[in-house]
């Protein structure tokens, strides 16, 4: 796992080649096509003149859509954490033997590879449109997202810590309560605000889907040709993610210098 | 009542009283890692209550694995190891051996915890998992921990996060916590190894008071003058199997130097 590979030194050739490739590619998609470009660049020129000024009369319904998606991104990852932890146990070798360890890695990376967006789809089709299935969608990638990162962190934690708790004869349990979990709190803390981070970035696309959140209003917006309050929720939108992420950034930092403070070797 | 502070012999809680004799007997242990060559061939001796036996041997000679086997967190390929006469336990859910205490060579503290809380790890063995899990440690464990903790002379630290410690007093705290087993044998890993001279001193004497109580203590080094002083038995481990197992008394030095290097 900590293997480093040496650095990857890129032939003349390869870089030949995929620039060849990625030109093709481009003509596949039909961005090779100059007269589209050139609609396209007047377009946004007419679209960026309609979204200032901002509408301020929206404000107060976007405002409150965003906190909808704090609200669920919020809840989503503590639903995710809530699962993710047991899970993430479950997932190391020591506390669960190898083959239920590796059954439960499986699982929770075939929970990852289906978006935090297709999963509220699942929950719009199962509980109907609201920020509920945002909730759920979110809870669910986030469980899998966590699961990973939290089994990962327990492996990290130094094994002489383990065994020496393990040769007081302790049980499995025990052996999380008493050394995986403190050892590891520190990680798992900063890795629960960073997911948190990020799903409050992936929660505000929610609404596109009918799961809640300022995403309907963004979507909406669009869809009416109504620019000027599209940029009143973009504004929103970019403001609260950049105060959370700055918070988040603070105070994992904090956790991030006692975790490495308490790893260091006497 | 456990008032060991006090008592006369200055009896260390936590040690059980057995009467002289073989505490740990090992017999014909072999070990492998993996497709590697063996690295023990053969390992055979006995370590007695209330001695200090020292592993000698080179560096990668097999020390730290040795001691991992005794512990039980290794599987030998062949040979067994006995505790006061019978095998070493495996309980349920792979539970190993509470008889065996092992202080690894970094010492294995859960450096955010407090002092207390590691050395009542100690007792988990015999604390009801659901009860432990709930951190309801029973309230004559703590007054234990506390009794041991002031024995070995960090009684008022009882409160403090294990990282905010100097390197002697967490070798205390380990000890403390080998202690909470009720150990018949102790296992340490270069154990006074990162210690300055005068606080290895102190710890390697309050071992030998640990021994005393009649527990086998049994580490490695790689320190010949420790084990002038400390050792009451030596071990040296040469190509996998023992060159010396002899009184500490009945050797000299330059003997010694010979066997481990070959
Ligand atoms: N987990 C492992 N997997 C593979 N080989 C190992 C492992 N641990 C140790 N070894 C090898 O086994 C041999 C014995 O190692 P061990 O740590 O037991 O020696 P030691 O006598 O304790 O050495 P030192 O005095 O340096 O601590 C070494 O060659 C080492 O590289
Ligand atoms: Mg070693």
């Amino acid at each position: 796992m900590n293997l480093r590979l040496p650095p990857v030194r890129p032939g003349k050739l390869a870089m030949l080649g995929v620039s060849g490739a990625l030109l093709a590619v481009l003509w596949h998609l039909g961005l090779a096509d100059g007269p589209l470009l050139a609609r396209g660049a007047r377009n946004i020129g007419v679209f960026a003149q309609d979204l200032v000024p901002p509408d301020t009369s929206v404000l107060q319904t976007v405002a409150g859509a965003m906190v909808e998606t704090i609200e669920i991104a919020f809840a989503g990852t503590m639903l995710g954490f809530a699962g993710a932890l047991p899970l993430a146990l479950a997932a190391n070798d020591t506390v669960s033997g190898r083959p239920v360890a590796a059954a439960v890695r499986t699982f929770l990376a075939l929970v990852r590879t289906i978006p935090a967006l297709l999963w509220a789809i699942v929950f719009v089709v199962a509980v109907g449109l609201g920020a509920g299935a945002g909730v759920l969608g979110l809870a669910m990638y986030s469980m899998g997202y966590m699961g990973k990162l939290f089994a990962d962190a327990f492996d990290d934690i130094d094994p002489e810590v383990v065994e020496a708790v393990r040769g007081v004869g302790v049980g499995r349990l025990q052996l999380a309560r008493f050394a995986i979990l403190p050892e590891a709190a520190n990680a798992v803390l900063a890795q629960t605000l960073f997911v948190f981070e990020y799903n409050v970035r992936a929660s505000s696309i929610l609404g596109f889907v009918g799961a809640g959140g300022i995403g309907f209003y963004l979507l909406g917006y669009v869809q009416s040709l109504q620019y000027d309050a599209l940029m009143m929720a973009i504004l929103v939108t970019f403001a609260a993610v950049v105060v959370i992420d700055q918070a988040s950034v603070r105070i994992r930092r904090r956790f991030l210098s006692v975790a490495s403070h308490t790893s260091a070797r006497s | 009542m456990r008032t060991a502070l006090h008592s006369e012999h200055n009896h260390v809680p936590g040690a059980t009283r057995v009467t002289p004799g073989t505490a740990i007997a090992v017999r014909d242990l072999w070990f492998a890692y993996r497709d590697a060559a063996p690295i023990l061939r053969g390992v055979t001796f006995d370590a007695y209550a209330g001695e200090v036996t020292m592993i000698l041997g080179e560096s990668g000679g097999g020390k730290t694995t040795l001691l991992r086997i005794l512990k039980g967190l290794v599987t030998p390929l062949r040979g067994e190891v006995e505790i006061l006469g019978n095998p070493l336990k495996r309980g349920r859910m792979g539970r190993l051996d509470p008889r065996v205490a092992y202080i690894p060579q970094q010492l294995g503290l859960i450096r955010s915890q407090s002092v207390l809380t590691n050395v009542l790890t100690g007792a988990l063995a015999r604390t009801g998992t659901l009860r432990s899990l709930f951190g309801l440690m029973p309230a004559g464990h703590t007054r234990e921990a506390e009794a041991i903790l002031r024995t070995l002379g960090i009684g008022e630290k009882a409160a403090l996060p294990v990282q905010t410690l100097s390197g002697g007093e967490r070798q205390r705290v380990a000890i403390a916590r080998s202690l909470m087993q009720h150990p018949t044998v102790i296992l340490a890993d270069e154990f006074v190894s990162q210690l300055d001279v005068v606080t290895s001193r102190e710890i390697m004497t309050l071992a030998r008071s640990v021994a005393d109580q009649g527990v086998a203590l049994v580490m490695t080094t790689h320190e010949l003058d420790l084990a002038r002083e400390f050792a009451d038995r030596v071990i040296v481990l040469r190509d996998g199997a023992v060159a010396v197992d002899s009184p500490a008394r009945e050797v000299d030095e330059a003997a010694l130097v010979r066997a481990i290097r070959g």
